[in-house]
């Protein structure tokens, strides 16, 4: 028994052990000291709190690769681990007490494309299996880095998940929209007008006599 | 781990009781009631199907020849399997599980016809701009690199030159945090 509590006490302690190392082995080399250990501490942190560090560590290095100075990357370092917290708190409003933490990225990700929290949890609350947390979020961020204005990213999302399709017909909403544009490049059509046709086409199918009625989500 | 006398674990067993034993072996079979006793008390959650996968696990190592073979468990060595089980459960996280991410192969096309250099540096390749040059194809001042990258989402930029980072412009973007824009690929 003695055996047991202390190889589960090693493990214990082992992990964050190990979650260091991983950081510092990602880390060397890359980035200035000084950043090395803001990223230490802050995805400690951000760990102990159920949040993804591998955001933080790609932030770095990405900022160490383009040049920036360092309290430029940490400032984008803390505004991203603040990002990180809101979409965790907006994804648990919707009622999952521990997001994954690809949910959580594609969180925070959403929030910087201009998604708010609100519209987070709106879109975490409509994300039901088999639509995933994460690729909702995901293709709802991306729809607004085309500039589809985010409350009709989140209307045209949400209205595609209530036709009870497959996941893939929210995973290819990036791609009609894409489509659209290239098909009325002619006539000058926006991502906004492209996804207000998708919107209109998923509406009339859910009108469509014998298909099924849109249903209400529950968390 | 202790190591019980044998009548001791038949006590633990149920097959014996306390009465039963030698009196020489009372005291340590107080001591490995009270053990058991003491685990029993922590309140345990255990995923729904560990019970099913340790019991699975168990009859694969009793039909594997040698060591396993020979090993013969009684109910409370499941004990400490079970509370090392649970708190592996509480180590491990995520608690959903995961799927393997599909590959999808994905080609990149650049217009810099001025340029000598075309790399391409993103979440993919850890940012760096050595890692995934681009070739000239095609059309004259046209780069590209083909790719196959994990389903997900994926940031990116073109680095032209070594130095100048640029943006795709036939993908949507977003700011990077640095004051520059970040191409997003979702696959």
């Amino acid at each position: 028994m003695k055996t047991l509590c202390v190889a589960l006490l090693l493990a214990i302690a082992g992990t964050p052990l190990g979650a260091q190392q991983d950081v510092s082995a990602r880390l060397a080399g890359r980035v200035p000291p000084e950043i090395a250990a803001l990223v230490h501490q802050l995805a400690m942190g951000a760990a102990a709190r159920g949040l993804p560090i591998d955001p933080l560590i790609q932030k770095a290095v990405e900022g160490s690769a383009k040049g920036v100075p360092a309290d430029r990357v940490a400032s984008a370092l803390r505004a991203l681990t603040a990002q990180l917290d809101v979409a965790n708190a907006a994804i648990q409003q919707a009622g999952s007490n521990r997001p994954d933490t690809e949910a959580i990225a594609a969180g925070a990700f959403a929030l910087n494309a201009g998604i708010s929290a609100k519209q987070v949890t709106a879109l975490a609350l409509v994300s039901r299996p088999p639509y995933s947390t994460a690729v909702t979020l995901r293709v709802a961020s991306t729809l607004a880095a085309m500039g589809v204005p985010a409350e009709q990213t989140v209307d045209l999302v949400t209205q595609i998940i209530a036709l009870g399709g497959p996941a893939t017909d929210v995973l290819g909403l990036p791609g009609q929209v894409m489509a659209g544009v290239s098909q009325g490049q002619g006539r000058g059509v926006t991502p906004a007008q492209a996804a207000a046709g998708l919107a209109r086409a998923a509406a009339a199918r859910a009108n469509a006599p014998g298909q099924n009625k849109p249903k209400p989500q529950h968390p | 781990m202790t190591d019980f006398h044998p009548q001791v674990k038949q006590l633990l067993d149920g097959e014996l009781t306390l009465a039963d034993l030698a009196p020489e072996l009372r005291a340590e079979g107080e001591e490995a009631l009270r053990l058991l006793a003491a685990v029993d008390r922590e309140p345990v959650t255990l995923p729904g199907t560990l019970g099913a996968r340790v019991l699975a696990e168990l009859r694969r190592r009793a039909e594997a020849p040698g060591f396993w073979r020979r090993l013969r468990l009684r109910p409370w060595t499941l004990v400490p399997a079970f509370a090392a089980g649970a708190a592996l459960a509480l180590l491990l996280s995520p608690p959903a599980p995961t799927r393997a991410p599909a590959a999808v192969t994905v080609r990149f096309v650049l217009f810099a016809p001025e340029a000598q250099q075309v790399a391409l540096a993103g979440t993919f390749n850890q940012w760096d701009p050595a890692a995934t040059p681009l070739v000239r194809t095609g059309a004259p001042g046209v780069w590209t690199a083909t790719l196959t990258l994990p389903a997900g989402q994926h940031q990116y930029a073109f680095v032209v030159d070594g130095a100048r980072w640029v943006a795709d412009p036939g993908a949507p973007a977003v700011d990077d945090g640095f004051g520059r824009r970040n191409s997003v690929l979702s696959l």
